[in-house]
């Protein structure tokens, strides 16, 4: 049974915004989802209505099997940090999270257990209005552990951290997901998602574009041909009039379109000397670029 | 339900929002009577006088039950936690009732001991004054009462209207206008609309017996203003509810 579905989930904010446009996914148990996307694509609009936050215009999400409204102590089922959340400035951290408890049912006792994971106990009685931004996500974060939820939903938890902090949050969901709990997880820092989860989600202008296990993905993905070259000038001219999409810095090309073979015969009928050619599997990132594409709207 | 209140509770102790709204109210209800008691000439000091001295900041006191009420409900859009609020209790409906409920017995106890501070100024004060200290009587003891229902429905009204607007600064500086400057001059050049009005009729409930100056021919009786009142912090309420459960928050 899935953990989350989603199914034709729209929203429209007002007459003019469509933030997010029919999206249908499921996500397993025990997996980690990355989910992509450039600014404005809908990602933190989707991930608050998994959460009932926002109501969704169309379509509709399940979480657990229903509604999340309807599940009995929500919060320790499922956990989540969302952007734009936050805490009174006034409030020591530890009471931030005991107020957050308190409303939720849940003991006292996991406010210091949630604190020490995120190792903040140090700073557990000063008021967040002196808190770091790393800090303050430090305790979104233990506030989003707090019931030692079966999920997590996570908008993207590492704005803020230091790498030492970057590389705890991957082992720590890694080693969530080897306990068979289920991450979603937004981010922008597509090395840190390559190296942490296992299917992707990609959404772009509202809509979604890609999922499944992120192997997967990158394979049907088309590779890049790299060539470097003292013509390289001449040889982009070529391969521009056969249709490839190019890209030269000084004596490198980035090719895509035509495989290698295609790329050295080229070069040989046109006279040109190679220095380099190899191809490249596509990274993440070179996924979310051609799926997404670099450039947005004006 | 036990958690929300729980919750709410923790909520206003755990910021300086309550203490700094208590001095407040202290303040406003010990430095007038302290200065009546001081300053009036000896022969003006009657029973009745007395008894008016002893509930002099208590008006003000509605007033910052209001924007107590008011900080406590637009602070949680303020500073975010709104979003933590309903993540762990999604109906958001009972969200709402406690708060109203918390909010409003907070704001009746904030009453219930400004008129008890005012009280002990008064019995210490007066007889210094040589006059004696006028222990409360049935009647008093009934405006007291009054005092203190309507002090606590005020404050649900500043949570229901904080609500509606949401925006701290904004609700608060337009509520304050509103009771303090626009009411007073519809009341001025359209009575027959201002006594309709809520802080006017607010104040309609809880005005002085003793040289009454509120009431006036054509205002309302106590039981119709106690009943318009609850009439329109209800309505509020509801319409808070309401809206708030199918808002989106983002
Ligand atoms: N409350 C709102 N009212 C109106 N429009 C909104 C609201 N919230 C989001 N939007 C719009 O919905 C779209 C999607 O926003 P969303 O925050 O979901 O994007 P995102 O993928 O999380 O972006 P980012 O990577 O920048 O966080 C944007 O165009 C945004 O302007
Ligand atoms: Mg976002």
């Amino acid at each position: 049974m899935a953990v989350i579905e989603a199914e034709h989930l729209s929203k429209r904010f007002g007459k003019k915004v469509l933030a997010v446009d029919d999206v249908s996914f499921s996500i397993q148990p025990g997996t980690i989802t990355g989910f992509l996307g450039p600014n404005g694509a809908g990602k933190t609009t989707t991930l608050r209505m998994i959460v009932d936050l926002v109501r969704p215009t169309g379509g509709s999400v399940r979480v657990l099997g229903g509604r999340y409204r309807d599940l009995a102590r929500p919060t320790t089922r499922v956990g989540a940090l969302l952007d734009a959340s936050g805490f009174h400035p006034g409030r020591s951290g530890a009471n931030a999270l005991r107020v957050v408890a308190a409303s939720a049912g849940i003991s006292y006792d996991r406010v210091d257990a949630a604190l020490e994971m995120v190792e903040l106990e140090g700073a557990a009685r000063r008021a967040v209005k002196g808190y770091s931004t790393g800090m303050k996500q430090r305790l979104a974060l233990a506030a989003a552990l707090l019931g030692d939820p079966e999920v997590l939903l996570l908008d993207e938890p590492a704005n803020g951290l230091d790498p030492e902090g970057i590389r705890w949050l991957r082992t720590f969901l890694r080693a969530r997901a080897a306990e068979g709990r289920t991450v979603l997880v937004s981010s922008h820092v597509l090395a840190e998602v390559e190296q942490t989860v296992d299917d992707i989600l990609i959404i772009s202008k509202a809509r979604l574009l890609a999922q499944g296990p992120i192997s997967e993905l990158t394979r049907t993905a088309q590779p890049v041909v790299r060539v470097r070259s003292p013509q390289a000038e001449k040889l982009e001219g070529l391969l521009i009039a056969r249709g490839a999409a190019v890209n030269r810095l000084h004596d490198a090309l980035a090719i895509r379109g035509p495989g290698s073979a295609e790329v050295g015969e080229v070069a040989l009928a046109g006279g040109v000397v190679l220095h380099e050619l190899l191809t490249e599997q596509p990274s993440l990132e070179d996924l979310f670029l051609q799926i997404a594409g670099t450039r947005r709207e004006p | 339900m036990i958690s929300l209140v729980r919750a709410e509770s923790l909520k206003l102790r755990s910021t300086r929002t309550a203490i700094g709204m208590g001095i407040a109210a202290a303040l406003v209800t010990v430095v007038p009577a302290v200065l009546l008691i001081a300053f009036l000439p000896k022969g003006t000091i009657g029973g009745d006088e007395a008894r008016s001295i002893l509930i002099a900041g208590s008006s003000l006191v509605t007033y910052i039950v209001l924007v107590f009420g008011i900080l406590g409900m637009t602070g949680e859009y303020r500073h975010g936690t709104i979003t933590y609020t309903y993540l762990a209790a999604p109906r958001r409906g009972r969200v709402m009732v406690v708060k109203l409920v918390v909010y409003a017995l907070v704001g009746c106890l904030a009453m219930l001991l400004a008129l008890l501070l005012a009280n002990l100024i008064g019995a210490i004060g007066l007889p210094i004054r040589g006059v004696s200290y006028p222990t409360p009587d049935g009647a008093a003891l009934a405006d007291y009462a009054r005092q203190i229902v309507t002090a606590g429905l005020i404050t649900a009204f500043g949570v229901a209207l904080g609500a509606l607007f949401r925006a701290q600064v904004v609700t608060v500086a337009g509520t304050l206008i509103w009771a303090l400057m626009v009411e007073p001059l519809i009341v001025a050049f359209k009575p027959h609309i201002g006594t309709w009005l809520p802080f006017n009729v607010f104040s309609q409930v809880i005005s002085l017996r003793i040289g009454d100056t509120g009431a006036t021919t054509d205002g309302l009786s106590r039981p119709e203003a106690f009943l318009v009142s609850i009439g329109y912090i209800a309505a509020v309420s509801v319409l808070a509810v309401f809206i708030s459960m199918r808002r989106d928050v983002t």
